[in-house]
């Protein structure tokens, strides 16, 4: 339905993105993760047509939207970060001004509004100014906009970014039933992992610019089925006992938590022995110890050595 | 477009705190500077030679025929210590046959104070001169009567059927002067709204609809002409019929000129939109060029007052200087559409050539 070949943007120097290959089938909802500056937000400018490439190709249904946007245009809803509203305006002149401009009007304007009004729950407030709203309704209006012309596709470029728990449950259950009750495709990019595993049937990881994973959830955990991960709880932080952690033979990655300490090292190390003596030579107070499966966090940490929100 | 153009005109009925407040301080600037409301400027005048009372009620009395000034007798000292302490511009030393003008820094009232004050004294010294070689004693009155009175009346007309004219009006300078000032924060604010949306997303939103990029520029720049247009002629309008100050009779030319300068300023302010980075940035410049442009352009003072060649040439290249030249023109000597045609053909140049390089500035920041 969507492919991109060996897409590429580059900015005088700089390389931005650099032979992405990514697709997307009809009804599939896919994520896209990765840190501040991977290349996520240039991918989706590509791919949505709202710049070209400086190399490779973007395809809707086998046509190139590089050499003509139109193609994709009437067939895609964007969700961008910021609030791309007129917030002097009402909720309902918001959707009215960008329902005209997708060639809506009358009656079915009126409908249309009507129906992304009731799937966001803004309908009895949809009088209100924008500016007046609360940042997550803001984000459901951001939402209801780009549903207006009923597109076949919707990309979401971290829609729940600083919203209340609330809000943000409202439109991951919202992306959820457009998915799977209507059949909706969706591209999505969140600096919440748990939002993509959440929501997302497949998941492309990028760092600096390139994919580099992709796959189901199982897929991309797998990656570390022959690693656990031991989460140390500690009563504060102990900075020389965490450097000597590290050099505990068999220590696959270190990563300092907010009460403690993860270790990442293959299965069956034994390592817990270790862990409490050194502990111990610390005087350091252990509030608990988990030894898990590794998530799908652990692998974003494992291919970048960055969190996902660093 | 329609859809662009009827959204700029939303937003400007929710906020149309710019454009009032635009309005109003033209009116208050024209009204302020123009003297409006305040009487006559007064100038201090003092006897540099012995005259008698007779001779110098004569000459005060001649000097007061002005509308636009009123002359008062005060003694040496103390006009003097005003125009050094900047409590006035200028002062009048008075003497039989000549006169000198105190100031204490030039300004370009002094040329018109000057050039008042010489015609009252050119025409007292030729009736001096008359009644010297006159038999009659009344020869005086005997001429201010014919002048009064007089026989035959001789009306010039010109090939651009001039009737009335009007000659330099400081009051007409500055309206038109700060009604194109102040139009140049209305439209280029009113364009700001471009970079605003770039800023919020809107305009990529707007951008990865159906409507073609160039009708979402369209739209924006006929909305910027609009508010500038309306605003200019609201303006004049307002003053002629609620202050009754003399426009001229071509209206026509009058609306072609603001046309053709709204085009141009329409055009600056894409070529500003282009080189600055944010909203920020262009709030700081505006008022830069604005002023610098009202300034060197003869907004604020009559640009024949100005004698650096430097200026004067940078002032050919400022659209508010042909737009000042052909509203004088029209309005003050009564010139017609086709004495104007040069300053309207220059402002549609320009327009045009920055208009090019602003939207290709844009083009490449995207």
């Amino acid at each position: 339905m969507l492919e991109t070949t060996n897409l590429k943007k580059t900015f005088k120097k700089d390389i931005a993105v650099n032979d992405v290959n990514l697709y997307l089938d009809k009804g599939e909802s896919v994520g896209l993760l990765g840190p501040n500056g991977a290349g996520k937000s240039t991918t989706i400018s590509m791919i949505s047509s709202l710049i070209k490439p400086t190399a490779g190709d973007v395809t809707w249904q086998g046509k190139s939207i590089v050499k003509d946007p139109s193609v994709i245009r009437l067939q895609l809803g964007v969700v961008p970060q910021e609030i791309a509203l007129y917030k002097e305006l009402t909720a309902n002149e918001n959707l009215k001004f960008f329902g005209r401009i997708y060639g809506l009007k009358g009656n079915l304007l009126n409908e249309r509004i009507a129906h992304v009004l009731d799937i966001v729950g803004l309908t009895e407030r949809k009088d209100e100014l924008v500016k007046n709203y609360s940042g997550g309704m803001q984000r459901r209006i951001n939402i209801a906009v780009a549903l207006l012309h009923e597109p076949e596709i919707i990309i979401m470029d971290e829609p729940t970014v600083g919203i209340d728990p609330q809000s943000r449950n409202y439109i991951l259950e919202m992306v959820q039933k457009l998915n799977r009750e209507n059949g909706m495709t969706v591209l999505y990019t969140s600096h919440y992992m748990e939002e993509v595993e959440r929501l997302c049937d497949r998941i492309y990881i990028m760092d600096h610019g390139k994919v580099i994973a992709s796959g189901t959830k199982q897929e991309l955990t797998g990656i570390l089925s022959n690693e656990e991960t031991i989460v140390l709880e500690l009563d504060r932080q102990y900075p020389q006992l965490l450097l000597q952690l590290a050099n505990i033979e068999n220590v696959l990655r270190i990563i300092e938590t907010e009460k403690g300490v993860k270790l990442i090292a293959p299965k069956k190390s034994r390592l817990l022995g270790k862990v409490f003596q050194m502990a111990e030579q610390h005087h350091a107070q252990i509030v608990s110890v988990n030894v898990q499966v590794p998530t799908l966090e652990d692998v974003f940490l494992h291919l970048t050595g960055r969190k996902l929100r660093d | 477009m329609k859809s662009i153009l009827l959204l700029q005109l939303q937003r400007l009925r929710r906020e149309p705190g710019l454009v009032i407040w635009m309005f109003v301080m033209t009116i208050g600037f024209v009204l302020l500077l123009g003297g409006f409301g305040m009487g006559k400027t007064t100038v201090p005048v003092y006897f540099g030679e012995t005259l008698s009372g007779s001779e110098q009620e004569n000459l005060i009395n001649r000097l007061n025929e002005s509308d636009t000034y009123a002359f008062e007798i005060t003694d040496e000292d103390t006009a003097i210590k005003k125009v050094a302490l900047g409590e006035i511009p200028h002062a009048i030393k008075a003497m039989k046959s000549d006169y000198q003008i105190v100031i204490a820094a030039d300004n370009p009232d002094q040329l018109l104070l000057d050039q008042y004050v010489k015609q009252i004294y050119a025409h007292e010294l030729r009736l001096q001169a008359v009644e010297a070689s006159a038999d009659s004693s009344n020869v005086r009155a005997e001429i201010e009567r014919n002048l009064d009175e007089s026989p035959i009346t001789l009306t010039n007309i010109t090939a651009e059927e001039a009737n009335r004219t009007s000659g330099y009006d400081q009051k007409n300078h500055y309206l038109f002067g700060m009604t194109l000032f102040f139009s140049i924060y209305t439209i280029i604010f009113s364009l700001g709204k471009v970079a605003e949306e770039k800023r919020t997303g809107t305009w990529n939103r707007v951008i990865l609809s159906p409507v073609r990029k160039w009708q979402v520029y369209i739209g924006h720049l006929c909305y910027a002409f609009m508010i500038g247009f309306v605003q200019i002629l609201a303006v004049f309008l307002c003053f002629k019929y609620v202050f009754d100050f003399y426009i001229g009779d071509d209206f026509g030319a009058i609306i072609l000129t603001t046309a053709c300068y709204t085009f141009a300023i329409v055009a600056l302010g894409m070529l500003m939109l282009g080189l600055v980075k944010s909203m920020e940035q262009l709030n700081a410049l505006v008022p830069i060029v604005s002023v610098s442009m009202a300034m060197i352009g003869g907004a604020y003072w009559p640009i024949e007052a100005v004698t650096n060649s430097v200026i004067l040439a940078i002032s050919k290249l400022l659209p508010i200087t042909y737009a000042m030249d052909a509203l004088k023109e029209v309005v003050m000597y009564n010139q017609g559409i086709v004495a104007i045609a040069e300053s309207l053909s220059i402002l549609l140049v320009i327009g045009v050539l920055c208009m090019g390089v602003g939207i290709n500035l844009m083009e490449r920041k995207a």
